[in-house]
Order: C-alpha cells, then structure tokens, then sequence
C-alpha cells in the first residue's frame, strides 16, 4: 500500500512542522534573526494547528504506518498547543541570550514532530522513530545552555538513561515481533496466544521503555535534575508534549494490544500507579526548588493518570482526555511563571523557593497565575484540576478500583500542603534578598500574555468545562480500537 | 546454518560483554568491532545479506574505523609510545583475535559446504526487496530518519561548539539589551 492523497491530507499537520522545521534550518544558514526565528516557527504551529481542521474531514483513517483518528487528533492539538506555548516562553527566555538562540527552534519543531509521529502510530516502526526524534532533540534543548553546568548535566543525564530506555524499547519491541512476526499493533494484536510468556516478558520491556519517558515511580530517579539543570522553555516542553506523547501511545498500546491486558500486566500497572502517587507526592514535600517540586508533582499526577490506563475501558479514554488537557495547561501555566521570572536568561534559572518569597508585593498579577496553577495542581474547584481529578476518581470509583481511589486521595491530601507551602511563599513579606525579576513589561510580552492567558484557561475549564468535555467525547468517539 | 547462527550470536554475546567490562577505549572498541561483525554474520546466517553487508560496510567499517580514530587521536601525548607497546601484549588483542578467529571459521565452513542460499527459514532478503519497502510503504520511516539525523546534527554542533568570546554576558541586574543580531 502506498501513500495517496488522502493519505497526505491526514498526514498534512506532520507535513508542516517538518517544513517549518526546514525553512527554519535554511533560515539559520542564510542569516540569524531570532526574532524572525521564532515568527516562522509560530506560523508554521499554527498552520499546522488550522491544517487540523481539514485532517478532521477525513478522520478516521489509517495510513500504512500512522493511523489518524480522534485520539491522534486530540493529541496532536495538545502538542502543538503546547509547542506554540515554549515557543513564545522562549523568545523572551532567549532574547539576551548570549550564544546563537535559532537552533532551539529547530530542536523544538523536530521534537514536536516526533511526539505527533509517536502518538499517531500504530506501528512499531513509527513508535520507535517517533520516540527518537521526540527525545533527540530534546538533548539538545535540555543542554542548550551548555556552558552552564547544570544545563549540561540535565542533557548528558536525559541521554544516558534515555539511551537505556530505548534499548529496553528494542528488547521489548524484539521478543513480541519473534512472537508474532508482525510489528503492526493490529497485527500483534491479531498473533497472541494466551499467557505467552515471551509476550509478556515483550509487553513489560516496552511498559520500562514508556514509563521511563512518564517518569513512573521506578522510572522516574531522572526527572527532578533534568527538569531542574534544564532551561526554562525546554523544562516546559519536556514537561508537556513528551509526556503526552508517550501516554498517547501508551494508552493505545494497553486499549490496543492484548500483551497488554494480561492479568499480570493490569496488576503491575495497578502497583505502579500506587507507587507513582505515593512516592511522587512524598518525595515533593521536601522540596526547596520549585522545579523539582513541579517534577515530582508532574510524577504524582502521572501516577492518578494510570487509572485510566488500569481501567482502560468505558470512560477511560474521555477521562484520560480531559485529565491530559487540564494537567498540560495548568503545568504550561506553571513552567510559564518561572520562565517569564527567569527572563531574559542570566544564568541558572530562578527556581529555588526563596526567589519566590514576597512575589507578590511585586508581581502582583504573576503571583495570581502561579496561585491559580497551584490550587489546580492541587485540584481544588472552580478549577481546571479539579475537573480532572473528579473524572479519575469517577473512573476508580466505577470500576471498584478501591485502592486506587484511597491512592489518589491519599497523594491529593499530601500534595495539599506542598502546594500551599508555595502560595504561603509567594505572600510573605519580601525578603532583602532579590536576584531575579521578571522584565517591568513582562505583562505586555508575548510570554506573558501566554501565561496570563493559560491562567484564565485554567479557571474557564474549572468553571465551565461543558466544551472541553464534550470535545473530548467527539474524539474519543471516532478513535479506531 | 543453524550452527553458524548459534556460533555467531554467542560471539556476539561474549564481544559485547567485553565491550562493556573493559576499562580500555581502544581494547572495548576492538571488542566492539567484533560484535558488529558477529551481528553482520547472525543476519546473514538469517537470510538478510543485504542487511548483512550493510552492517560490515557502514557500523563495523566507516563508523568503528571512526571510533578508533577519534579515540587514539584523543590519546596523543607523551606516553603514546609506551601506551602502543603496551596495548601490543598478547593479552589485549588475544581475546577480539580468538573471537574473530570463530567466527572466520563459521564463515569458512558455510561456504565450504557450498549452499550460500541456505538459510534457517524464510527467503532471502535482497537490496531489492528492502528498497520496495523503504520507498514504498515505510517512506516515511526514511523521512522521519532524515528528520532524526538532522535534530542529532544540530545538536552536536551546537553543544560541541565554544562559547561566543565576542559576546560579553548580559548585565544581571539592569538586564542591558545588548545590540540586535
């Protein structure tokens, strides 16, 4: 089978940002000009975001190696959403920055396009190179900042033990093709004897190789030094479209392939995700860095998400939607504040607690957006969080998933006093003590509107969420599987 | 064939364990090539000449040779000459040589006995049919590695390059707005 135009049309938002990613890179070549740089990486992630529109003419359909359906466009709208929002955070976090500031662009095209690969693929083939060309890149945006050694250390760290995961990826990938002889989900799907043990063995290897990209508990040791040493954009970016990227595909493999539903299987997901929460909430609480903080937080919130990948049938894909939506705009809101306050770069981020203290005799409407991310982190109502936690809990509830449900409750307790640790910061009295500020004119940036608007995103979800929820119905409903 | 698949994939398995257990570069590198070859031969003893000769002539010989260069080239200083005869000892080259020395047998053996065609199942896999399917069916795996190899190209140049000197660092307190590039 080859590639038509149809097939073409579907694939049309992929097209585009690897055209943009092109244009870019011979942009470079021809003159630097950061901010062109980034006016043509944001025409070309909202083109793609329009091309979306067309894509849902033709939806659902399956390309040789990528299928198109809801969930791919669900995913894909996030991505680029997303994209677009480190996009703008880091044309003022790189404005002064005093090496070339273009490649990050590229390295940010490339990746987004690769998280849009994996999360459409229903093929081995394209789960392997889309998860490459998510991670590739990211190398390099986490050590962008390379002279800074903290910056070098996250990009050498996500490397390494990147690179182990991928093996695992392959190992895993190996055992289920000499299985079945297919690398198709479908055709895997199709090949399975009951309780094959080599499958299984397969299935788990890959569940290694995805968790390690979640930072699922076992998994998840890298997490709080890549996010701290990393720059602001990249943090954002890795903490957004990576992890959406990969519980997509995630999701698709558990709904998908039957290696995946194993008793066993379910069983170790469940131990996880309790594994996940507690261990992400607990290791949160003692946390002086507000990145690490929002590392293990991002953690916890991945371990509530596996519910759905424990249920994995009726609600499950509406809930996994809404949950991804409203964690993706609250935690863009969160990284936002920190690179609007570390901006223009000047070092090592500001990150740590105490930079935080008195913010809001000075940033008064800052101060509001990080209060607002926090209470929805924490799920607290009239909030975009809390509609995400009430489906998770729904779904734990509906499906007698008792221990699951006493987890979550248990890591929101514990998660409730972090959060509030950061607000109490935030409104101290101002410390003498005061190194970095975000610019006078941060309101009336393009950073800073992004962040304000994230903000209002956030409290309009929580107080009026019928669109959201009915969106994500629609696409969960035409997702094939 | 079965033998030869067997023998090879065990070579591979002990070249690798050298790789990673030796403290020496050069030595682990040597290993290394072994295991590529070896890997070369369990795809041709698989059916797969065509995947096979690409990974003598691309991993084991324009990638390792590169390698090794790099390597040795970092290696130069006072103590090169001692390091050379030192690296020259039986002990260093005697275990990648016996290794090799297998699997050169195998490779005898094979074609001793004549049926090149033979393989454990399946047909033979030839640059043809891997060219059908990576221009057909797989083009985008062919363009998403394109994509793949440029990220990783503008990575390294810009992490292996030095920091601009002409560029002071921007004034931490006042934030100075320095010229438009």
């Amino acid at each position: 089978m080859t590639l038509t135009t149809t097939h073409l049309v579907a694939l049309l938002p992929l097209i585009l940002v690897c055209a943009t990613a092109i244009a870019v890179m011979l942009g470079i070549a021809w003159r630097r000009h950061h901010a062109a740089t980034v006016l043509v990486t944001a025409i070309g992630l909202n083109l793609a975001l329009l091309s979306l529109l067309v894509v849902w003419q033709v939806t659902p359909i399956e390309t040789p190696l990528l299928v198109v359906d809801g969930l791919t466009i669900f995913a894909t709208a996030l991505i680029l959403v997303s994209a677009l929002a480190c996009t703008t955070l880091g044309h003022a976090y790189l404005e002064h920055y005093t090496g070339p500031a273009e490649e990050f662009y590229l390295l940010l095209l490339c990746s987004a396009a690769g998280g849009m690969v994996l999360a459409a693929s229903q093929h081995l083939a394209t789960l392997f190179f889309g998860l490459e060309l998510l991670s590739m890149p990211l190398y390099g945006m986490l050590a962008y900042a390379f002279h800074e050694r903290r910056s070098l250390e996250a990009g050498i760290k996500y490397l390494i033990l990147s690179a182990a995961a991928t093996a695992f990826l392959l190992f895993g990938m190996a055992l289920l093709y000499s299985q079945t002889g297919r690398l198709d989900l479908a055709g895997l799907a199709s090949g399975f004897a009951e309780d094959n043990a080599w499958a299984l063995a397969g299935a788990g290897m890959m569940l290694v190789a995805l968790g390690f990209k979640l930072s699922i508990v076992p998994f998840h040791l890298w997490a709080p030094d890549v996010y701290e040493g990393g720059p602001g954009p990249a943090a954002t970016f890795l903490a957004s479209v990576s992890k959406i990227a990969a519980f997509i595909i995630l999701l698709r493999l558990v709904v998908v392939s039957p290696a995946f539903q194993g008793e066993w299987l379910q069983e170790t997901l469940v131990v996880l995700a309790l594994a996940t929460m507690l261990v992400g909430n607990l290791l949160a609480l003692t946390q002086s860095n507000l990145k690490r903080l929002l590392a293990y937080s991002s953690i916890a919130h991945f371990g509530y998400l596996m519910v759905a990948l424990v249920v994995s049938d009726g609600l499950a894909k509406e809930t996994a939607g809404v949950y991804l939506i409203t964690y993706v705009v609250t935690v863009l809101a969160a990284f936002g504040v920190i690179t609007v306050l570390s901006s223009p770069y000047g070092g090592a981020d500001a990150a740590a607690l105490h930079h935080y203290r008195g913010l809001f005799w000075r940033r008064p409407y800052l101060t509001a957006v990080l209060t607002i991310t926090m209470l929805s982190l924490a799920g607290i109502p009239f909030t975009a969080g809390f509609i995400g936690k009430f489906y998770i809990v729904a779904l734990g509830v509906e499906a007698e998933r008792w221990w699951l449900v006493g987890g979550i409750i248990v890591g929101s307790a514990i998660g409730l006093y972090y959060y509030l640790r950061v607000m109490v910061t935030l409104f101290l009295v101002e410390a003498g003590m005061r190194r970095r500020d975000a610019p006078h004119d941060w309101g009336v940036r393009a950073g800073g509107v992004v962040v304000m608007g994230l903000a209002l995103l956030v409290l309009l979800l929580g107080v009026y969420p019928a669109p959201m929820i009915e969106w994500v119905r629609v696409l969960a409903a035409t997702s094939i599987g | 064939m079965e033998v030869a698949f067997y023998l090879s994939g065990l070579v591979a398995v002990l070249a690798t364990l050298g790789v990673i257990t030796n403290t020496n570069p050069v030595h682990a590198l040597l290993y290394l090539v072994v295991s590529l070859i070896a890997v070369a031969l369990v795809f041709f003893s698989l059916g797969a000449p065509f995947a096979a000769a690409l990974e003598v002539i691309v991993y084991a010989g324009a990638i390792m040779v590169l390698f090794v260069f790099v390597v040795m080239m970092l290696n130069l200083g006072e103590a090169v000459v001692a390091q050379e005869r030192a690296w020259l000892k039986p002990r260093t080259w005697l275990g990648p040589a016996v290794l090799a020395a297998v699997l050169l047998l195998t490779l005898i053996a094979a074609l001793w006995r004549g049926d090149i065609g033979l393989v454990i199942s399946g047909e033979t896999l030839t640059a043809k049919a891997v060219g059908t399917t990576l221009f057909g069916p797989w083009l985008l795996i062919v363009e998403l590695a394109a994509m793949l190899l440029l990220a990783a190209l503008v990575t390294a140049s810009h992490v292996g390059r030095l920091a601009a000197p002409d560029k002071p660092p921007m004034h931490q307190e006042t934030g100075a707005r320095k010229e438009v590039r």
